[in-house]
């Protein structure tokens, strides 16, 4: 093969190495925490151990993505919470009906696209905030989520529980799919403006990268991974909850952040977000494991997070220094 | 006037659009719905709004030198909660524990501020964690009931009519004065503005990046302490989540009376009435009489139509 620093190869391999430079630190932070989880259980490295973990990782990992999709292509969404939860109830009151689970499925689906596409046309031609925007939007996405299920109920079939939540690590194997699918988008034109227009908005605008349509899009793909999220809680709990998903506001950001994404656009890399909300899920269950009352977790998040994002910015201090 | 000409200084001018928008809902629910337009009513939303209000007093600081602050809601629940805990017996009037209360909640604002700014953690993420660092602080100190407030002090901020006019809303009026000072008349609020526009510029003028940051994050505590004990007066009772609604409108206040979210660019003056457009909202909603569901429908719907009117960034 050749591998002279002309070639493309090369180059790309280059690149790659570039883009994984401020993750090492992460990486090994994450390495260090599976080690020491698996040490404290090591049912881990069992088949059943490994689903019941991925899946408590999977519905985190997907709103990460969505998130970093978003802070990537310089929006962010305050909504990711709400609409979580409504794809949870959308889930469990349409798999009742006559159409079925898989009806139930594209009715998630939609609910997702349509709802992020929504978002995204009022940013994107309203020239809205897209915090703002998300703000007023969780509040309509709440209201919505409480009006089709006023409380906890709704109807899950147990075959698809039991496919998605099992003891087979089936949401492994789901991630590993939608991470594939997430490379081939990135070759796309679109895929590779979702990053022009996050790092220069006009500069992508006088290269003929269609700004508004990317944006548009970025939310529409955002909303799908948010409510598919929602799919697979309902299908963890078995019901439909319209307040379930508000915790995955907060963590999704603190997962990107920690993942090395940034807020102003451009920066960072999905590989990053999915190891950031690796680290965040180890973590949780590690506290969870050591016997910590849910109330501790909150003040140790807390520390953890600012930790985990302080921890790299001193780290390149001292190289400089 | 031609009517072309007033509404172009409308748009040029975000306070006095919402300004204009607040009296032009008030004429209009006063008109057709009955009881609206009493005094005891009118003075019962501004003396919401006073809270709103003096939240987004910090909030209009910290976004205008372009940051965030998604703690207020968990500094007043802290604040609610402690001073009854914290207020000695020996002292009658009360003063001690409000003094005190203030005091935690400017220390928890300045390690906002000093998370930023020599952890180099962004706003959101920081302000972020404390406000899941407090909530968890708070259920271990307070264990999740409810406490009573027997302070004088902050009962007679709850309650007091100093001729006629609440005492909430005579806080409100002192803390717009000094905040519309701190940002037009003194050169603190220069240097906070220009940070927000361009915080390169800011430092290579001369401003001392991280004294302003820290000084506005602990200004934005302090008040967000003074709203609790307001809330925690009207209320007689503190606890957990108390202040978890006023988060999202305090945002919302700030970016309805035009200031920009993006930092350097606004004023308190158009907060003030954002926040009085905010709760007569509400309460026009609760007039309606629907299901939560509808309830919230209607409030997202709303701010989304207000900020299209006045919350749109400036073309690229």
């Amino acid at each position: 093969m050749n591998l002279s620093p002309s070639s493309p190869r090369w180059l790309y391999l280059a690149i790659q190495r570039r883009r994984n430079r401020g993750l090492n630190g992460l990486y090994l932070v994450v390495a260090a925490f599976l080690i020491v989880y698996a040490i404290l259980f090591p049912g881990l490295l069992s088949i059943g151990g490994f689903s019941k973990f991925s899946q408590n990782w999977f519905p985190l990992a997907l709103v990460t993505m969505a998130q970093a999709l978003l802070m990537l292509n310089g929006g962010i969404s305050l909504a990711i919470g709400p609409l979580v939860s409504l794809g949870a109830v959308v889930a469990a009151i349409s798999m009742g009906g006559p159409a079925g689970a898989f009806g139930g499925f594209v009715a998630v689906v939609v609910a997702g696209l349509v709802i992020g596409a929504l978002t995204g046309l009022i940013v994107a031609y309203m020239r809205l905030p897209a915090i703002i925007v998300t703000l007023a939007g969780s509040f309509i996405i709440t209201g919505v989520a409480l009006l089709l299920l006023p409380r906890p109920g709704g109807y899950i079939p147990d075959w698809l529980s039991q496919a998605l939540a099992g003891h087979q690590p089936t949401a492994f194997a789901l991630l590993v799919v939608i991470l594939i699918a997430w490379k081939l988008f990135l070759a796309t034109p679109t895929g590779i403006g979702l990053y022009a227009v996050g790092d220069n908005p006009v500069g992508a605008f006088r290269s003929g990268v269609p700004v508004e349509r990317i944006r548009v899009v970025s939310f529409a793909i955002s909303g799908l991974l948010t409510a598919l999220a929602g799919l697979f809680v309902a299908a963890q709990t078995g019901s439909g909850d319209p307040v379930i998903g508000t915790s995955f506001t907060l963590n999704s950001m603190a997962g990107a952040v920690l993942g090395g994404v940034g807020f102003l656009g451009g920066k960072g890399t999905m590989r990053g977000a999915i190891a950031g909300s690796l680290l965040l899920s180890v973590m949780i269950n590690v506290m969870f494991f050591l016997g910590f009352p849910p109330v501790a977790q909150y003040v140790a998040q807390g520390v953890i997070i600012v930790g985990a994002v302080a921890i790299p910015v001193f780290a390149s201090r001292w190289r400089k220094a | 006037m031609k009517a072309a000409s007033i509404t172009r200084i409308l748009f040029r001018n975000p306070p006095l659009l919402t300004l204009a928008l607040v009296a032009l809902v008030w004429i209009v629910a006063g008109a057709t719905l009955r009881g609206f337009g009493a005094v005891g009513h009118l003075r019962y939303i501004l003396e919401l709004s006073a809270i709103i209000g003096i939240v987004a007093a910090g909030q209009t600081l910290v976004i205008l030198v372009g940051g965030i602050d998604l703690s207020v809601g968990a500094v007043i629940t802290v604040t609610a909660i402690l001073l009854p805990l914290i207020s000695p017996d020996w002292d009658s009037t009360g003063i001690v524990g409000v003094v005190v209360t203030l005091a935690v909640a400017a220390v928890i604002g300045l390690g906002n501020g000093m998370g930023q700014v020599y952890l180099s953690v962004p706003a959101i993420i920081m302000t972020l964690a404390m406000a899941t660092f407090l909530q968890g602080l708070l259920v271990l100190i307070a264990g999740g009931s409810a406490v009573s407030v027997t302070n004088e002090a902050v009962i007679w901020l709850g309650s007091a009519r100093p001729f006629g006019v609440p005492a909430s809303i005579v806080v409100w009026i002192l803390v717009a004065v000094a905040v519309l000072i701190i940002i037009h008349r003194l050169p603190f609020g220069a240097r906070l503005l220009a940070l927000g526009a361009n915080p390169l510029t800011a430092r290579l003028s001369g401003v001392n990046v991280n004294r302003t940051t820290l000084a506005v994050y602990a200004l934005a505590g302090l008040f967000s302490g003074v709203a609790g004990l307001l809330v925690l007066g009207m209320n007689r009772q503190g606890y957990v989540g108390i202040g978890d609604p006023y988060l999202m409108t305090s945002i919302a206040a700030v970016v309805l009376g035009g200031t920009s979210i993006l930092g350097g660019r606004g004023s308190y003056a158009g907060t003030i009435p954002g926040a009085i457009l905010l709760v007569t909202t509400t309460a026009l909603i609760t007039v309606v009489n629907a299901s939560p569901g509808w309830r919230s429908i209607m409030f997202g719907s709303l701010i989304l139509a207000l900020l299209l009117i006045s919350g749109r960034e400036a073309q690229r």
